[in-house]
C-alpha cells in the first residue's frame, strides 16, 4: 500500500517589509517612468510583428500602413499551392517526437547523474557541457554518413534522432538538476511503502517534477520545430520536408514573395507563440528551480 | 549518496516504446547512395531518376509542369522532383558530395559550377551534346560559357537560361520630374541627384551593399571604366585606375541618393524597398521582374539593361548561367540526360523562361513571341547578343571565386561605404586575392 506523503509544513515567511517597501516605490513612481520605457520597448519589439501581419494580411502591391483591405489569398497560396499544409504536419511530427524522445532520454540520464555516483561522473558532465559548444553544421557530414549507413536519408527520423541528440546534453543536465531539488528521503519513503524504483520515481517524483519537464519539452519541441539544417540536409522527399525549409523556398535566387513569406512566416510562428502562451507559467518556474538549486 | 543500481524494467520499456513510437511514425528512408567518388551508371534509360531543382519553390511549379510533360512523352522513366531553396543549395550539393545522396540530374548554375565539377561530381556532357538533337539549337556564347565555367576543358553543364543585369526604374517619378531614361551613365548619375528628396523620403537610387554585393559593384565600375576584360595576362583588371574611379563615383551615391540602410542591402531588402517606396532606381536582374510588377503594376516601371556610356558603347559583366548538370554518380545516366534533351527541347525551354522571365538558352526558344512582348527580358537579349555591347567574363571557374567575391570581401565593401576604407583598398584587395587564385587553378589544371 502506498501511503500519501505528507505536506511539507509550511515555511514561515519573513515578515513581508521588502516587498512592501518595494510595492509602496512602484505606487509612487511616476507612470511615466514605467510605461515609457516599457513603450519604447515594445516599439522595438512588436513593429517587426505589425510588418508581418500587413504584408500577410494585405494584397499585394498594396502600400498601405493598414492591412485593409484584408485578404487571406497569401494564406491560401502558402497552405495549398507552396504545401505548407504538408510541412506543418512533419514539423508538428518531427517537433513532437523531439518533445517525447528528449524528454524520455533526458529524464532517465537526469535521474542517474542526480541519484548515482559513478566514476566518471564529473567527466560525463563536462563532456555534456561541451557538446554545447559544437555547431550542427560541423557534424552534418558524419551525421549525414550514419544515417545513410542506417538507411534513414529522407526519413523523419533521421531528423528527429539529430535534433533529440542535440538536445539532450542541456536537457539531462537540466533534469539532474530538479531531480536533485526533489528529497531523496521521498522516494526512500515510497519504497519502505512497497513501491519499487520505477513506482517511487512515477508517483513521487515525477509529479514534482512538472515544471522542469514543460521547460525542457518545450525547448526541445520549439527547436526542432525551428532548425533548418538537418532537415534541408537529411530530407529530399517534397512531401518529408518541413516548415523552416519551406519558409526558404517561397525566397528565390532572384525574387522573392513578401506576401507569401509573411504568411508563411506566420503559419510557422503561431504554434511556438501558442506553446509559450500556454506554459509561460511553468517555463519561468521550471528554469530558475532548474537553475538556482541545482 | 551512493545506492546499488537496479534497473527498472518498466521505465526501460517506457523509453523504448516511446522511442520505437517516435521513429515509427516517422518512417523509413533509404541510405542516399551516390556520392562523389561513385562513378555511376549508363542504366537502362528507364525507371526512375532523382531531379534536384537548385531555386525551389518558386520554380516548383513550371518544373513540376516540365516533368509531367516528360513523363507523358516517357512513360517507362519517373522524375523524382526535389526542390532545394536556392540560397541552400550549394550546401546541399557539397554536404551529398562529401556524404552521398547526389541526384541523377539537378540544376548548377555557372557560379557554383567548377565548385561542384572541381570535386569530380559532375559527368562531362561534350560527346552526348555532340550526338544530341539539340546539337547547334543552343546558344554558342552560352555554352562557351559553361565550358568555361566548369574549368575550361570539359562541358559539365548544359545552359537552360540566361540573366542580365537590369536597371529597373520608375517611369512616372520620370516623367514627372522631367527626366530622360537612364540609359547613359550621365543620365543615371544626373537622375539619381535629382530625384532624390530625402525630406520626403524620396530617393534616387538604392544600392546593394549587403549580401551579394561585389558583382553589381564590379558590374558599375567595368560599366564605366569600358575596360573589357577581367585579365590582362595573369593579373585581374580589378583594380585598374580607371574601374577605382569608376567604383568611387558609384559608392559616392551612398547616402546622398540612396537610403542609408543600403549598407545591409541583400537582394531582398533592395527589391522590397523599391517596390514598396518611392526610389527611382534599382540594380538588379530580369529575376525580379514579376515582383516588380506585381507591386508597383504594368506602366510605372521599366527594366533597361545596364547603362553605356556616352558613346553608345556597353560595357557589362557577365551574370550566372542556369543549366543542368548530370551527376556521375547517376546509376542512370541514359535517363538522366534524356530528361536534360527534354527540358531543353524548343517548347520546354521556352516555358520554362517565360516562367523564369529569362532569356531561353534554345536558339529556337529565344525566338518566341512571348519575348517580344516582355521588353526587359527582349531589351536584355538584344544587348548581349547585339555587337554595342562587351561581357567581361567573370571568373566563375576559379573554385575560390564564390569565397573571394562574397564571403571575404562583402564586409570590405560594407567598410567602402562607410567610409572606412577606399575604393583602392577594396580593389586591391579583391584583385590580390584573385590573381593568387588564378596562379593557383593554373598550377593545377
Amino acid at each position: 500500500m502506498i501511503t500519501e506523503i505528507a505536506p511539507a509544513p509550511e515555511r514561515v515567511e519573513p515578515p513581508p517589509t521588502g516587498t512592501r517597501g518595494r510595492r509602496r516605490a512602484w505606487d509612487e513612481a511616476p507612470r511615466w517612468q514605467i510605461y515609457v520605457p516599457l513603450s519604447i520597448y515594445l516599439v522595438f519589439t512588436l513593429i517587426p510583428f505589425y510588418w508581418i501581419l500587413l504584408f500577410a494580411l494585405r494584397p499585394a502591391g498594396s502600400t498601405s500602413l493598414v492591412p485593409w483591405p484584408m485578404t487571406f489569398e497569401h494564406f491560401e497560396k502558402v497552405w495549398n499551392e507552396r504545401a505548407f499544409g504538408t510541412y506543418f504536419q512533419n514539423s508538428v511530427l518531427v517537433g513532437v517526437s523531439t518533445l517525447v524522445m528528449t524528454t524520455l532520454v533526458a529524464l532517465a540520464g537526469g535521474y542517474a547523474l542526480a541519484r548515482f555516483d559513478f566514476r566518471i561522473k564529473r567527466a560525463f558532465m563536462l563532456a555534456l557541457l561541451c557538446t554545447q559548444f559544437v555547431p550542427g553544421a560541423l557534424l552534418l557530414v558524419p551525421l549525414f554518413e550514419i544515417f545513410a549507413n542506417l538507411r534513414m536519408i529522407n526519413s523523419l527520423s533521421s531528423v528527429v534522432i539529430a535534433e533529440t541528440v542535440f538536445q539532450l546534453p542541456l536537457s539531462m543536465i537540466l533534469i539532474s538538476g530538479f531531480i536533485r531539488n526533489v528529497p531523496y528521503s521521498l522516494e526512500e519513503a515510497a519504497w519502505v511503502d512497497g513501491c519499487n524504483r520505477f513506482t517511487a520515481f512515477r508517483i513521487v517524483v515525477l509529479p514534482l517534477l512538472r515544471p522542469g519537464l514543460i521547460a525542457v519539452g518545450s525547448f526541445a519541441f520549439v527547436h526542432a520545430w525551428n532548425h533548418f539544417l538537418f532537415a534541408l540536409m537529411f530530407l529530399s522527399d517534397q512531401g518529408k520536408q518541413t516548415i523552416p525549409v519551406g519558409l526558404n523556398t517561397l525566397m528565390s535566387a532572384d525574387s522573392v514573395d513578401l506576401g507569401a513569406l509573411a504568411a508563411g512566416g506566420i503559419i510557422a510562428a503561431v504554434p511556438v507563440v501558442l506553446v509559450f502562451a500556454f506554459i509561460q507559467k511553468w517555463l519561468i518556474t521550471g528554469f530558475s528551480a532548474g537553475a538556482v538549486k541545482g | 549518496m551512493k545506492i546499488s543500481i537496479r534497473r527498472s524494467r518498466r521505465l526501460a520499456l517506457a523509453v523504448a516504446l516511446g522511442s520505437v513510437l517516435a521513429l515509427t511514425a516517422t518512417a523509413c528512408g533509404d541510405d542516399g547512395s551516390g556520392s562523389a567518388g561513385d562513378k555511376g551508371d549508363e542504366g537502362s534509360g528507364k525507371g526512375e531518376i532523382t531531379f534536384w531543382d537548385n531555386n525551389g519553390g518558386v520554380r516548383t511549379d513550371i518544373w513540376k509542369e516540365i516533368i509531367a510533360d516528360f513523363e507523358k512523352k516517357n512513360p517507362d522513366i519517373k522524375v523524382n522532383y526535389v526542390g532545394i531553396p536556392a540560397a541552400s543549395a550549394q550546401s546541399k550539393y557539397d554536404t551529398a558530395i562529401q556524404g552521398g545522396g547526389l541526384p541523377d540530374v539537378g540544376g548548377v548554375g555557372t557560379a557554383m559550377l567548377a565548385e561542384v565539377a572541381v570535386q569530380g561530381a559532375l559527368e562531362p556532357l561534350d560527346s552526348r551534346l555532340a550526338k544530341s538533337s539539340l546539337k547547334g539549337k543552343l546558344s554558342q556564347n552560352l555554352v562557351d560559357g559553361s565550358r568555361a565555367a566548369g574549368g575550361g576543358d570539359k562541358l559539365y553543364q548544359i545552359p537552360t537560361s540566361s540573366n542580365n543585369g537590369t536597371l529597373w526604374y520608375r517611369t512616372d517619378l520620370f516623367e514627372s520630374a522631367g527626366l530622360e531614361a537612364p540609359t547613359t551613365w550621365s543620365n543615371f548619375y544626373a537622375a539619381a541627384d535629382k530625384l532624390t528628396d530625402k525630406g520626403k523620403n524620396q530617393f534616387g537610387f538604392t544600392i546593394r551593399g549587403g549580401e551579394g554585393s561585389i558583382a553589381p559593384a564590379l558590374d558599375a565600375a567595368y560599366g564605366q571604366s569600358g575596360i573589357t576584360s577581367f585579365w590582362n595576362g595573369d593579373k585581374t583588371t580589378a583594380n585598374d585606375p580607371k574601374n577605382v574611379a569608376a567604383l568611387e563615383k558609384y559608392v559616392a551615391l551612398y547616402k546622398k541618393d540612396t537610403p542609408s540602410a543600403d549598407v545591409n542591402n541583400d537582394f531582398t531588402k533592395m527589391v522590397a524597398q523599391w517596390d514598396s517606396g518611392t526610389i527611382g532606381m534599382l540594380s538588379h536582374n530580369l529575376g525580379s521582374y514579376q515582383d516588380h510588377l506585381k507591386a508597383l503594376g504594368a506602366g510605372k516601371f521599366r527594366g533597361l539593361p545596364n547603362p553605356t556610356q556616352d558613346d553608345g558603347s556597353r560595357v557589362q559583366i557577365s551574370n550566372p548561367v542556369d543549366g543542368l548538370s548530370v551527376f556521375k554518380s547517376s546509376k542512370n545516366k541514359a535517363a538522366s540526360w534524356k530528361f536534360v534533351e527534354f527540358a531543353l527541347s524548343h517548347e520546354e525551354n521556352s516555358k520554362f523562361n517565360k516562367s523564369a522571365g529569362q532569356i531561353p538558352a534554345n536558339t529556337d526558344a529565344a525566338q518566341d513571341a512571348w519575348i517580344q512582348s516582355a521588353e526587359p527580358t527582349k531589351l536584355a537579349a538584344e544587348a548581349l547578343n547585339g555587337n554595342g555591347t562587351k561581357i567581361v567574363q567573370l571568373p566563375y571557374y576559379l573554385p575560390d571565386w564564390n569565397t573571394i567575391s562574397k564571403a571575404d570581401n562583402e564586409p570590405n565593401f560594407q567598410k567602402v561605404l562607410l567610409g572606412k576604407m577606399t575604393s583602392k583598398d577594396f580593389l586591391d584587395t579583391v584583385a590580390e586575392q584573385l590573381n593568387a587564385a588564378q596562379v593557383d587553378w593554373k598550377q593545377n589544371h
